[in-house]
């Protein structure tokens, strides 16, 4: 196994290394970022705000003068876990749900397509408003809500590829032979399609990072006194037109995990090239 | 004290008053005028938020942009058009009341609405008294049960007997609210005496209004199209303005004044304010409701921060009362609470509270509610207070949020007059009494006050009123925050008028534009 | 002949296909009515309350939930709604006082516009873009365009659209900061208006469009045929059009008709920032003032673009390619 993934790093192309080793450093500040944050991550420490990067404040405070870089190592946690979390939640449930259409077919197909159908017609942070509003803000249901608004893509791309693997002839064999329909499902189709849904995986990921800053301007997000990226370049805007690096730093953070992320996707799709 | 009052404590406001009233027709204000004000101009002005629910009925009126598109279109029996908050008289050209409790009013002559048909007494019954409808879902029902009976005396004279005395009616009826409509209509189309005539209302998008030809005012209004929109984020708000899209803003947030300034064809005006946000802590929940909690609390903020950080010293430091240092009758004998760690941490631990986790429910829904939150659970940390901050959003905050949990936010919008907000906001009965605070002496100081004839009398009654709500109230109030607009230089003729934005509402009777 | 049966076929292929796609909007449409309803249901507050905001006495709530008919128990309320809507009556507003129809009629040519300009821009760029990048797998072009697409797919929406705004409206002066559309407006000042926030919903949208038709061009690049074609000395840019496109088609309208939906409801962000009267920051209106028959419209109408334009893709995506009409 860990012979496979060298081999497969080995043949990454340049692109797809330079979005693994971004992709790897993101998670690694998840990880430990907070443990390294010099400064608590609500405390005033800076009497001036939007200041410069120096020796104390290696990032500059942001709009209250509270420290960016600290900000920004808890609010990586944020964006990354959750993304991460509402990413595999959405593929689990959307690939669940796409293996039992194709399985079953007929009414549960037809049932389960109009219900993605449903949750992909309502504009998904309108949804999230209302969410919010009824249930409060809490971390579980900002999770659930990004998990909820990517269950319907991963659902249409995961049904179309088992209901071509359900009509190939392994499975009619295997059908022949009496197998119950969740074993059908488990042992002959999912293991020919993870490939594809990994990659999805990944788009989703990346998708959900946008998500979250998008809701982060219609003043939903994490817990103050923390942040999630987009949140802190949301709550920063005003220090846009000097330049402050309380805003430039979570945007450059941003984009380096959501292009890391794509670069590797890209890499690691087969038959990828350049 | 400005003549005004001096006016109202004769109670007698009519032979005095004739000479306002001129003062009125002929352009009253007193606004400075550094140069020659022109007719013509078309503006447009953002405010920060509209929906389908902006209306043309004054009486329901709930944000900014609903007043501003209310005083162009209609007039009060009252008007407020300078810091002083002096009610003037305006479709009243006198009004006068020997007891504070039966007033009298008798209305300008020869005053038309937009068509053409002329304002009598009947127009002025039927606009007060719809307050009093359920139905007409008025903001200001609470303060019209004070009206007992309003009927007209003759054409031109309207009598108004209130359940109590109540000194200040000339300026509660000077409020957006009150504005005179045209009888019989089920709902106000926008045909009002106003200075602007309605060109087009399309709720949530715009409101165009067009200068009056026929104004009552002479001279009145200067500008000759006014347009009223709504940018709801602050950040396109401030770049509206800077690429001349609106020439007028409001709610513009502290942080971006320097970015305004710098430009030299634009300029902020600051507006010091008696709106607050504050912490409530209710008295009838525990822990809140302890009396040591309250105090530490109040040691604990550190107010010239809240001011330097969140206002960027765009607001005034407050003293957990909600008169503030520029307002008639502020006492300033109340000893100003400062930051003071080591006693706030006392109390805590006499409240027995030490290490307790307690959520605070902060909104933006309450301007600067939010980071407020995150600078008291900072603080909190330092006294061994533990508060977890819980945002929720700002919409259905007012409805399931405030004053529903043992701490939470307010916001108090500026009140013309010193009653008002305590009546509204701090008697024992009101419906808004945030923290849920009994007050006995507070309640008859409040009633008393609202009768007094005596000025100085009145003033130390509300003096003291401000010493009790300081000492035991369970509301924390850091800072009153200052309204800041913007507006491109060759809009002239703006004043900060403490009330609200662009001068108390009202700019566009007086704005002129020198393009 | 043959073109004509084949023709025959293919309309033979397709209505029915239109048919089925109708009758299952029809349960679609009701779903998300049933969502919406049940949902809203729980946020806190009516349109009593709301209407009436901070300053509510509770006589006036009393009187005015009897006004609007939020008395009655909610599944009345969903039945009478459902019983209008069938009958294509959306009803009356509760906070506006206007019939629905009004209010959205006044709003939805707005969308509509911006939807339509944005998407003609962003599909003529992601076809130039994809096919451009395919046709140079490899090569300098391909990542250069990969660069810009990611970048594009890496930023915030709003904050896209507040650097827009900074650099073309208030630096430079090009352009409007707001969106001021009004039915009076001349062509220019109107194509003016929509400006910037057609440049931003296009750098939304149109990075996974691009991906998305890169992938699929590629993929039939690759394939034996093309070699076929070239060793005969068909033009390349012939095999392009006529051999490579009609086979790669199906995925690409696909993601299309799904990007562009999102130009719809998906807009809100645009919408607040350019203070854009379209539909979503209505549908939003509604939510807050809990308006009950506006926002069904609004959810109506969103979901009623999503499934025409997926039977639209799925539509192209037969005709152009000759194997799928069988």
């Amino acid at each position: 196994m860990s012979g496979k993934i060298a081999q497969t790093l080995r043949t990454l192309p340049i692109s797809g290394r330079i979005g693994l080793g971004l992709v790897l450093f993101w998670l690694a500040v998840a990880l430990a970022g907070p443990s390294l944050a010099p400064y608590p991550v609500g405390a005033f420490v800076d009497r001036d705000v939007f200041s410069g990067a120096s020796a104390r404040f290696w990032l500059g405070s942001d709009y209250l003068g509270r420290d960016v870089l600290s900000r920004l190592l808890w609010g990586s946690r944020y964006t990354v876990l959750l993304a991460l979390g509402a990413a595999l939640l959405a593929v689990a449930t959307g690939t669940s749900l796409a293996l039992v259409a194709a399985v079953r077919g007929g009414w549960t197909d037809e049932i389960i397509s109009r219900t993605m159908d449903t949750l992909i017609s309502i504009p998904s942070k309108i949804f999230a408003l209302v969410l919010v509003a009824a249930f409060g803000s809490s971390l579980s249901l900002l999770l659930l809500i990004a998990a909820f608004t990517y269950v319907p893509g991963n659902f249409r791309i995961a049904r179309a590829l088992a209901m071509n693997l359900v009509a190939l002839d392994f499975v009619q064999v295997a059908r022949a032979r009496g197998e119950r329909a969740f074993h059908i499902a488990l042992r002959e189709v999912l293991p020919n399609m993870i490939h594809p849904l990994l990659a999805d995986m990944g788009l989703r990921f990346v998708f959900v990072v946008l998500l979250l800053s998008g809701l982060s301007f219609l003043g939903l997000g994490v817990q103050p006194p923390h942040a999630d990226l987009g949140s802190l370049v949301r709550e920063n805007i005003s220090g846009i037109t000097e330049g402050a690096l309380a805003i430039i730093a979570p945007a450059l953070a941003i984009a380096t995990l959501t292009v890391g992320a794509n670069l590797l996707i890209d890499a690691l799709k087969p038959g990828a090239k350049g | 004290m400005p003549i005004g009052r001096d006016l109202s404590r004769r109670g007698l406001i009519g032979t005095g008053l004739a000479g306002v009233g001129l003062l009125a027709l002929g352009g009253c204000g007193g606004g400075e005028k550094p140069a020659r004000p022109q007719r013509g101009g078309s503006i447009r002005v953002a405010t920060q938020a509209a929906s389908t629910a902006d209306t043309l009925d004054p009486a329901k009126g709930a944000m900014a942009t609903d007043y501003t598109r209310h005083f162009m279109l209609y007039n009060g029996l009252t008007c407020i058009e300078d810091e002083s908050l002096v009610p003037r008289p305006s479709l009243a050209r006198a009004f006068e009341s020997a007891d504070r409790i039966t007033w009298h009013f008798d209305l300008q002559r020869g005053v038309r609405f937009h068509d053409g048909a002329e304002l009598t007494a009947r127009d002025v019954v039927f606009s007060l008294l719809r307050h009093k409808d359920p139905a007409v879902g008025s903001k200001m029902a609470a303060i019209a049960r004070q009206f007992a009976e309003v009927r007209a005396d003759g054409r031109y004279g309207v009598i108004l007997r209130l359940t109590g005395a109540n000194a200040d009616l000339p300026t509660i009826l000077a409020q957006s609210h009150f504005l005179i409509v045209r009888a019989g209509q089920p709902a106000p189309d926008g045909t009002g005496t106003g200075a602007f005539t309605l060109a087009e209302f399309q709720p949530g998008v715009r409101t165009v209004a067009l200068r009056n030809p026929d104004y009552w005012i002479p001279g009145r209004p200067r500008l000759e199209r006014v347009e009223l929109i709504a940018i709801p984020d602050e950040v396109g708000r401030v770049n509206a303005l800077l690429s001349g899209d609106v020439q007028l803003c409001n709610a513009i947030n502290p942080r971006s004044t320097r970015r305004v300034e710098a430009d030299p064809g634009y300029a902020v005006m600051a507006t010091p304010s008696s709106l607050f946000t504050d912490l409530i802590m209710r008295q009838d929940q525990l822990p809140s409701g302890n009396p040591d909690f309250v105090q530490a609390i109040k040691l604990m903020i550190d107010r010239p921060l809240v001011k330097r950080a969140l206002f960027r010293n765009y607001a005034t430091i407050a003293n957990d009362q909600p008169i503030a240092p520029f307002q008639p009758y502020f006492n300033p004998d109340v000893p100003q609470t400062v930051l003071d760690l080591d006693k706030a941490r006392w109390h805590v631990r006499r409240a027995g509270l030490t290490g307790v986790r307690m959520p605070i429910f902060a909104a933006t829904a309450a301007v600067g509610a939010v980071d407020l939150a995150s600078i008291l659970q900072e603080y909190g940390s330092k006294v061994g207070l533990d508060f977890a901050v819980n945002r929720v959003p700002a919409d259905g905050y007012w409805s399931t949020h405030w004053m529903r949990h043992p701490l939470t936010f307010g916001n108090c919008n500026p009140r013309p007059t010193a009653d008002l907000i305590f009546s509204l906001f701090f008697q024992s009965s009101a419906e808004w009494n945030e923290s849920g605070w009994r007050n006995e002496r507070f309640d008859r100081l409040l009633v008393e006050a609202r009768g007094e004839a005596d000025e100085a009398r009145r003033g130390e009654l509300y003096g003291e009123m401000q010493r009790i709500v300081h000492d035991k109230c369970g509301v924390a109030i850091p800072v009153f925050i200052s309204l800041v607009d913007g507006h491109d230089r060759r809009l002239k003729g703006l004043r900060p008028i403490p009330l609200g934005a662009f001068m108390g509402y009202r700019f566009a009777e007086y704005a002129w534009w020198d393009g | 002949m043959a073109g004509a049966a084949s023709h025959r076929s293919t309309l033979g292929n397709i209505a029915p296909l239109i048919a089925r796609r109708a009758l299952s909007s029809l349960l679609t449409l009701f779903l998300v009515s049933v969502v919406i309803f049940t949902v809203s249901g729980l946020l806190p507050g009516d349109a009593a309350q709301e209407a009436l905001g901070q300053s509510a006495t509770r006589e006036q709530v009393i009187a005015l939930r009897h006004e609007m008919g939020l008395d009655r128990p909610a599944p009345v309320r969903y039945m009478d709604w459902l019983g209008s809507i069938a009958r294509g009556d959306p009803g009356m507003s509760y906070v506006a006082n206007m019939p629905v129809s009004r209010i959205i009629s006044d709003r939805l040519p707005n969308t509509l516009t911006l939807a339509g300009i944005t998407a003609v821009v962003s599909v003529i760029l992601a076809l130039a873009i994809g096919v451009g990048s395919a046709v140079n797998r490899g090569g300098k072009l391909d990542s250069m365009l990969n660069v810009v697409t990611l970048s594009l797919v890496a930023m915030p929406e709003f904050l896209i659209a507040t650097l827009g705004v900074m650099i073309f409206s208030v630096k430079l002066l090009w352009l409007p900061s707001i969106a001021l559309v009004t039915p009076d407006a001349s062509w220019s000042e109107t194509l003016r208006s929509y400006a910037l926030p057609v440049f931003s919903l296009t750098c939304v949208v149109v990075a996974q469009m691009a991906r998305m038709t890169r992938a699929a061009v590629a993929d039939q690049l690759d394939r034996p045929y093309v070699e076929m074609a070239r060793l005969k000395g068909v033009p390349f840019s012939r095999i392009v059009l006529f051999h490579v496109m009609p086979n790669a088609v199906g995925p690409v309208v696909n993601a299309m008709a799904l990007s562009l939906s999102y130009l719809m409801g998906g807009a809100i962000i645009v919408e607040t920032i350019f203070n854009f009267p379209g539909l979503a920051s209505l549908m939003v209106n509604a939510v807050t003032s809990r308006d009950m028959p506006l926002l069904q419209s609004c959810a109506m109408i969103f979901c009623a673009t999503y499934l025409a334009l997926m039977l639209v893709a799925d539509v192209i995506a037969i005709l152009a390619n000759p194997r799928l009409r069988a």
